[in-house]
């Protein structure tokens, strides 16, 4: 059984979105408008963030051109031990055998418990309708009803293509055949998706690397998506 | 209503029918504005609430969570009196059980408001509930204790119910269906009832701790927000649930004796007062361990979020709570109850002010600015140092103590006043547990967020609070708000309460 999961090296990002736009394209994230984004409602399944301030030593007398610029790309961690799953009170978020953390729009409440669980603030709530189904919009994806909460899949869609493509080929998957939309458009090659639990793939030996880095990992969440970057950017 | 016992000679007549008209009249109002916004917010979403990311809740679950506080104090009066005995509050138990069952109703409201699809989550909870979330225990627990509540306010109604049927002709068929037609009142069957009642007096004391405790969980339980993962949080929502429901009680009697003029003594008030009063230090017990935990410790997560409550955005809450609503309401309390107090109390909270400030002056501020913005808006100027900051922060509260303190107002309406203060204070306390750890604190480096609630969940909210009021108003139209024994107009032929002692003497059959 295999692990997804993935590794981000935040040493070779540009903080250049490219990874952001692809998965709005990919998974039919809704664009919530300026009006909506200004009240803090923009939903973004992966979102650069500007990681510069983030655990800066503050004593350090630095001018704003003397900090280094970061950016962390946060897609849903996938924790191995999600925080969201063990608070959801009808099952609808739940951690497949294979690691992926989903969701299921059909029976999600809205109570946005699982939300409030996150410590990442990696799950989305559709405030209203924001998108209604039409052309332009990729049909393996559902486009979710308004009152429910959406979350980054790890493009699972993909993950099935993959499987049936083999399936009907009649062979097994190969490695690199299920990769994910923000994988495929990074232009400086800053992440990289596979398999954790198979030793010879890439993203378990870069997960090994001591470069790498788990945020929060104090609150025992187990994020499959690690982070790779100079020591003193780890705080 | 009032006209089945006329009023005694200490109650005082109660308001003119035309101001109860026009109280139910803008309640009325309330709700029905209320009700427009509910219609938009099913048609378009939660968009017109002011939630976001990361408030995924708020003024809904801070009420869902302070109305869930607030039946506590019904339960807690309706078992002392039937289950132990405690005759002293037995005017108030009807309305002790009245509260329980409606503030667990308006809480369902809250809670259905606030889910993003109510379609599904009536339904969903029970089909597809989970065992392992704290939701689904609370929505058990809320079930259970609702359905405790309702037997037994009416095992403890129906006799009064059958009283009515003879008082009240016309509304024969009402009272028939609100007892179930369950019209035996022989002594034997109302020897029954009290058997009952005393069982489901032991039950529903457990299941309040139980609701209570597993309110706290649902935000003591997430690991993710450092205000909220705490062990105190059971314990303290305990606590914080029976001041509130007590001062609602308290001010609800208050209501009831001035404005319907129905027969509650004076004394009852000081008793429940005296209850109050001393229910409060226990919460600022637990308050004071809470933070003392963190701002020793300094956890920098947690300490975060303690920076927003206390010097931050929500600071007027935290030091309103503090100074308004609960040590002004419990100084006054303890003056009023206990007369001998009144002056202890007054030059306590004189002589507590240098006290403070020299606390302060030693303490080195923790936010420098909070005190400069306190400074300037209470003083008028920059405050050279911090010590000045707290002490006027702490005289703020001495003009409306003396206000209670004095003879001025009736002692029930002072009592009312000052048990309404911890009722808000309580409020205030919820919000700040539940939204400043959701806004105070990231784990990662987002930019800072803003949550303020929206006009229409605003409005809602007052709806659902003037709905409470409504289901009061009905209930007083319609059910002896006050048992009817302690009234004079006991019609000699229907006996029901042959002796007084009729339920202290514990019944054969039990064990």
């Amino acid at each position: 059984m295999p692990l997804w999961g993935m590794v981000i090296d935040v040493d070779r990002c540009t903080g250049c979105q490219a990874c952001a736009v692809a998965c709005k394209a990919e998974n039919n994230v809704p664009v919530v408008g300026p009006v909506e984004a200004a009240r803090g409602r923009a939903i973004d399944w992966m979102e650069v963030l500007d990681a510069s301030n983030w655990k800066r030593v503050e004593w350090a007398p630095a001018g704003d051109q003397d900090v280094p610029m970061w950016f962390l790309p946060r897609p849903c961690f996938h924790c191995d031990n999600p925080p969201c799953t063990q608070v959801c009170p009808v099952n609808a978020t739940y951690r497949d055998p294979e690691g992926i953390v989903a969701q299921i729009y059909d029976r999600c409440i809205g109570c946005r418990f699982c939300m409030v669980a996150c410590p990442y603030e990696t799950k989305f709530f559709t405030f209203r309708r924001y998108l209604k189904e039409g052309p332009g919009q990729n049909p393996d994806v559902t486009v979710r009803p308004r009152g429910v909460v959406e979350k980054c899949t790890f493009c699972h869609h993909r993950l099935q293509n993959a499987r049936e493509r083999a399936r009907v080929e009649g062979r097994r998957m190969r490695t690199g055949e299920y990769a994910v939309a923000c994988q495929e458009v990074c232009p400086t090659k800053a992440i990289a998706f596979g398999d954790l639990s198979e030793p010879g793939s890439e993203v378990a030996r870069l997960a090994g690397s001591p470069r790498a880095f788990r945020p929060a990992e104090e609150l025992g969440t187990k994020p499959k998506v690690i982070y790779l970057g100079r020591r003193e950017r780890h705080g | 209503m009032a006209e089945c016992h006329p009023a005694e000679e200490p109650t005082p007549p109660g308001v003119a029918p035309w101001a109860r008209k026009a109280m139910v009249g803008l309640l009325l109002a309330l709700t029905v504005t209320a009700l427009y916004f509910v219609t938009q917010q099913l048609t378009v979403g939660l968009a017109v609430t002011g939630l976001n990311r990361p408030a995924y809740w708020g003024l809904y679950v801070v009420n869902f969570v302070f109305f869930i506080g607030l039946s506590a104090g019904g339960i807690i009066i309706a078992s002392l009196v039937h289950g132990f005995g405690l005759q002293e509050f037995r005017p108030l138990a009807r309305l002790a059980e009245f509260w329980a069952i409606s503030c667990l109703l308006l809480a369902i409201c809250f809670i259905m408001l606030d889910v993003g699809r109510p379609d599904r989550t009536p339904f969903y909870v029970f089909w597809h509930g989970r065992p392992g979330s704290p939701l689904i225990w609370d929505v058990v627990v809320i079930n259970l204790y609702l359905f405790i509540s309702l037997a037994f306010g009416y095992f403890s109604t129906r006799s009064d119910l059958v009283r009515m049927m003879e008082l009240e002709p016309r509304r024969r068929r009402l009272y028939r269906l609100l007892a179930l037609g369950y019209t035996d009142c022989s002594e034997r069957a109302l020897a029954r009832d009290q058997r009952v009642l005393r069982a489901l007096a032991l039950v529903g004391l457990v299941l309040a701790v139980l609701l209570h405790t597993v309110t706290a969980w649902i935000v003591g339980l997430v690991i993710a927000r450092p205000g909220w993962f705490s062990a105190i949080m059971a314990p303290m929502f305990i606590v914080s649930a029976t001041v509130s429901g007590l001062a609602l009680l308290l001010v609800s009697a208050v209501f009831t004796r001035r404005v319907l003029g129905l027969a509650i003594e004076e004394r009852v008030l000081r008793d429940l007062g005296r209850l109050l009063a001393v229910s409060i230090p226990i919460l600022g017990y637990f308050l004071f361990t809470e933070l003392l935990t963190v701002l020793y410790t300094g956890k920098p997560s947690a300490l975060k979020v303690f920076e927003v409550m206390m010097y931050g955005r929500y600071a007027p809450i935290f030091w309103g709570i503090l100074i308004l609503g609960l040590m002004c309401p419990l100084g006054a309390l303890t003056g009023i109850v206990w007369p001998g107090m009144r002056r202890v109390v007054v030059s306590g909270w004189i002589l507590a002010t240098p006290v403070i400030a020299l606390l302060a002056a030693h303490l080195e501020p923790r936010a420098p600015e909070f005190v400069a913005r306190v400074s300037a808006a209470l003083l008028g100027v920059a405050a050279p140092s911090p010590w000045l900051v707290y002490p006027a922060l702490w005289l703020v509260g001495l003009p409306p103590l003396l206000l209670l303190l004095s003879g001025r107002w009736a002692v029930d309406i002072r009592i009312g006043v000052a048990a309404a203060l911890p009722v808000l204070g309580v409020l205030g306390e919820r919000w700040n547990i539940v939204m400043t750890s959701l806004v105070g604190y990231a784990h990662l480096p987002y930019p800072p967020p803003a949550y303020f609630p929206s006009g229409p969940e605003v409005l809602i909210s007052l709806g659902v609070w003037a709905l409470g009021g409504l289901l009061y108003a009905l209930a007083a139209r319609f059910v002896p708000l006050v048992e009817l024994e302690t009234g004079p107009s006991v019609p000699p032929a229907v006996s029901l309460w042959p002796a007084d002692a009729s339920e202290v003497q514990p019944a054969p059959r039990v064990s």
